[in-house]
């Protein structure tokens, strides 16, 4: 143990004298702290917008003078995406997905204005954040600090005579791999510290468990990351023929790993799994509906039958005579019927979704990177899934708002009664909140991530200390 | 002479690494040209689909709606398609994520002209792989991997002692050396871009020379910097390194700055504002006075004075569509406001561009094959002038209590928008720029470097 430690530290001492390697770990840990200040300013600006505007909305619905509900129903209402503190971490697919989306009887309409939607082209090479730092950068650091690690030894001639002094390979290798470990830490703490004191000013101290839980396992999760690098670093120099050798195999696969593949395989899971285009998505659901029965086409079978039903029921010849306004029921009706075919048809589409990213996903187990890239995603709440769970959840407000006007317009209206009813109803229809899933049910819904990245940690210190049978000692 | 360069030309194709190269540069390019192709295929498919699906619908709402043209109005759209150009699948750019095609109906455009397509935001994210992809980011990196130890290899095997003392100009070597990997990288890029031409269709105009320019310019800026680095004689192992180092900024790290400054600098608030201005420049005419929303459409639309207004009825079609245009009007500030700062942004990426040849080339690129925001703002403007049209053709039959059967619908059947930029955009110069400076700077490290046997 103590030689191990012996070789860690001497490891890191090495690599921080070392001038260029000390500047460079210098450059990039300044360029942790650039990406940390501007996540944040943007995530301040994006969410101050997002909250102004919402707050304005609000106000707006509930200052709207007496009015038909119908009308209020197609005055419908406008909601924004929530950033979850943690964002400012990592950007996830925020700039890609939308940010507001509106809301209205009848009508399902897409969450427009992603950022994505203002850039000329320069987003597809990526936005700087902390997360693409540490996943991008900091192993590509890792690799240029811990190429020569063995193989540098053994240019030397050291290695020989570290061997025959009686320190073990499996000593020398994790004691390698410790060293730059300790290396990447030391870039990496300070982010801790950083990141920790921006959120809990961004949060104002109002720290929730449920955050904090998120940050100690998002940095739980990329120091595992680290690891699997330095792992794989060590383990790469003890096998290459020269350090040379071991520095193009290394940057080799960063780029192929890093740059390539991942849009390789997300490329492979949407041509395997296509998606249907906006209009044939829409002309699906229109299909349905026609089955389902047509409520503007006066002769409609299903309208019919249930206006006779209703007669019925409540004993009389005339809709006028009901004890309720028969329009406001027919529209409650048809929402039910169109809300309930549009979240079948929303389903399987997100459906569709989740399996072309589930190569992403399965790809983890070939390339930690992705395993990092969509576990820090989740966590940061800047994934799909938050993404699929907004949508549901702005369509769930949209259809109680929708089905609340009917039974406004059903109780209030018509039938000798007057045609408008009276503001005070509207605010009691409570204001759209987002609610962020519990860190516990992204832990579950990353079992598959989070296996990728045990196995890979696993998968390195098995190689790490099995290093004696296969490792090049001369 | 030529016996030289054929034996370094032997000699390069000895290596691994050079067959190793050309086969990554040919099987990605293929790759590329082949998911290009199938992404801009299946948006003509959907383009297609939408031309029989237009009077389909249109033929539906006249069966429901057809006796009361308001309300045919209210339900009929109209769609414009963004035409793919077949330069889209060389550069597909923006085409993912901006819609194919814009339907709309006759109500307010404003509510409507900002609606996406249906997409997965982790395919939005990752991005496409077409050529362009292939010219910008691998082709630097297989330049850095046949360049970086050309003269370092030498010294480090000890070649190059003899050599300089048997050689009068050590220099050629490096240079035949240099030429010799450029012939062949050239060579490579020359053969994909001949396989586009072919197999995307490209036409042989202006275009396809103005590109190559761009792309050989690129890949001669790239060289250059690798003579740079190279130059200064310094191991291997540094110059692997620090080229890595020079495409990660280049290519990485220094564009991810630009984003994000841009969108963190240039916010896009007008677009909340626009989504807002327009609901509510609408909607709050049901509560007012019929004459507010007349007056100032009458103001807008003078022409119109003409076709008498009832203000006595509780409903009619002619208020109806007045309050819709309401909510445009009132929203156009917001609009204008949006669309200059989209400029901005534009404005500065092409500042930034000057520097970094890598968003040059993908700027430039995407320009030419018409898949960048400029025309996709110049798309929502045609979008703008259906609008328009659709309005102007139908609001004097609306307003003089027309019927559906009168209007000719065919007139509105799919219309296509063409759009790329035909004009040589001389900023990609810049790029031939400072592959230049980098050379000057390279050939003069060389004199001092290699008067030195090691």
């Amino acid at each position: 143990m103590q030689t191990i430690l012996l070789i860690a530290g001497q490891t890191w001492k090495t690599i921080l004298r070392n001038k260029a390697s000390f500047w460079l770990t210098v450059l990039l840990g300044i360029t942790l702290c650039v990406a940390t200040w501007i996540g944040w300013q943007h995530y301040q600006t994006q969410q101050q917008q997002r909250l102004q505007y919402s707050k304005a909305v609000r106000e707006k619905w509930v200052s709207k003078p007496d009015k038909h509900p119908h009308r209020m129903a197609h005055y419908g209402y406008l909601v924004f995406r929530d950033k979850h503190p943690l964002s400012f971490f990592d950007f996830g697919i925020e700039s890609f997905s939308g940010v507001s989306i509106f809301l209205e009887a009848h009508k399902q309409n897409t969450v427009n204005f992603s950022e994505a939607g203002f850039s000329n082209g320069t987003l597809r090479f990526g936005e700087m954040s902390v997360a693409m730092v540490l996943q991008l950068l900091v192993p590509l650091l890792i690799f240029f600090l811990g190429y020569n690690a063995i193989a540098g030894e053994r240019e030397s001639g050291t290695l020989k005579i570290l061997l025959c002094q009686g320190v073990s390979w499996r000593q020398l290798m994790v004691g390698k791999a410790l060293g730059i470990i300790a290396v990447s830490f030391t870039l990496f703490l300070p982010v801790i510290v950083l990141t920790i004191v921006l959120w809990a000013m961004l949060s104002q101290g109002q720290i929730t468990a449920d955050a904090a839980l998120r940050l100690l396992l998002l940095l739980i999760a990329y120091a595992a990351y680290f690891a699997i690098c330095a792992g794989i670093t060590v383990l790469v120099s003890a096998v290459s023929r020269s350090s040379k050798g071991a520095l193009t195999i290394l940057l080799g696969s960063w780029i192929f790993f890093l740059v390539i593949l991942p849009r390789l395989t997300q490329a492979a899971g949407a041509n395997i799994y296509p998606a249907p285009s906006k209009i044939e998505f829409a002309a699906a659901i229109e299909e349905d509906l026609h089955k389902q029965g047509d409520s503007h086409n006066p002769d409609d079978p299903h309208y019919a039958g249930m206006k006779a039903a209703v007669l019925k029921k409540y004993n009389v010849k005339d809709v006028k005579e009901l004890p309720f306004n028969y329009g406001g029921y027919v529209m409650a009706e048809g929402e039910k019927i169109s809300a309930g075919i549009y979240a079948d048809h929303l389903r399987r589409l997100t459906r569709i979704y989740q399996q072309q990213n589930s190569f992403t996903v399965a790809a983890s187990y070939i390339n930690p990177y992705l395993s990092i890239r969509n576990l820090s995603m989740a966590l940061t709440a800047a994934d799909f899934a938050t993404y699929a769970s907004f949508q549901e959840q702005a369509e769930q407000y949209r259809y109680q708002l929708a089905q609340r006007m009917n039974r406004l317009q059903m109780e209030y209206i018509g039938n000798n009664k007057p045609a408008v009813i009276s503001h005070d109803h509207w605010a009691e229809m409570p204001d759209f909140r987002y609610r962020f899933k519990t860190a516990g049910s992204v832990l579950q819904e990353q079992g598959a991530t989070i296996m990728a990245l045990v196995c890979w940690l696993g998968l390195m210190t098995v190689g790490l200390l099995t290093a004696s049978k296969w490792a090049r000692t001369l | 002479m030529k016996r030289l360069y054929q034996f370094e030309c032997i000699l390069f194709f000895r290596t691994q690494a050079a067959w190793w190269g050309v086969l990554i540069l040919l099987l990605s390019g293929a790759a590329g040209l082949y998911l290009g192709k199938s992404f801009i295929d299946k948006q003509r498919s959907v383009i297609q689909k939408a031309a029989v699906l237009q009077p389909e619908n249109t033929q539906r709402n006249l069966r429901y709606f057809g006796n009361e043209l308001g309300l045919m109005l209210y339900h009929n759209k109209y769609t414009l398609v963004n035409q793919p150009d077949p330069w889209a699948a060389f550069a597909t750019g923006q085409r993912d994520i901006n819609p194919v095609m814009l339907t709309v109906s006759m109500l307010g455009l404003q509510g409507q002209m900002y609606d996406t397509d249906l997409n997965n935001p982790v395919s939005l994210l990752y991005g496409n792989i077409d050529l362009a992809f292939v010219f910008v980011f691998l082709f630097p990196l297989v330049i850095i991997a046949f360049t970086y130890n050309v003269l370092s290899a030498e010294q480090e095997s000890g070649v190059w002692r003899i050599i300089h003392a048997q050689a009068d100009n050590p220099q050629r070597l490096i240079r035949r050396k240099l030429l010799v990997r450029a012939v062949v990288v050239l060579g490579v890029a020359l053969v994909l871009l001949l396989s586009a031409v072919v197999y995307l269709r490209l036409p042989l105009d202006g275009r396809l020379l103005w590109v190559s320019v761009l792309l050989v310019s690129y890949l001669l800026f790239w060289f250059a910097l690798s003579c740079w680095v190279i130059s200064w004689g310094r191991s291997s192992g540094f110059n692997l390194a620090a080229l890595v180092a020079c495409w990660v900024l280049l290519n990485m790290l220094a564009p991810a700055l630009v984003n994000i400054w841009t969108s963190w600098r240039y916010p896009v608030p007008e677009a909340m504002e626009t989504a807002m201005r327009q609901r509510e420049g609408y909607h709050e005419k049901w509560d007012m006075d019929k004459s507010v929303t007349m007056d100032k459409f009458f103001a807008h639309y003078p022409q119109f004075r003409k076709y008498p207004f009832d203000s006595s009825q509780d409903f009619s079609w002619y208020w109806y569509y007045g309050m819709q245009q309401m909510g445009d009007d009132e929203a156009a500030a917001s609009t204008k406001a949006m669309r200059e700062k989209l400029q901005q942004r534009q404005r500065f990426s092409n500042a930034a561009a000057l520097m970094l040849p890598g968003i040059q080339t993908t700027l430039r690129l995407n320009q030419v094959a018409g898949t960048d925001l400029q025309q996709y703002l110049q798309f929502q403007s045609a979008l703008q002038q259906l609008h328009e049209e659709v309005r102007m053709y139908f609001y004097p039959m609306v307003f003089s209590d027309g019927k559906a059967a009168q209007a000719d619908w065919n007139k509105f059947a799919l219309r296509y928008f063409e759009a790329h930029d035909q004009r040589p955009d001389w900023r990609q110069a810049s790029i031939l720029l400072l592959a230049i400076v980098l050379w000057a700077m390279a050939a003069r490290n060389f004199r001092q470097t290699l008067k030195q046997p090691l």
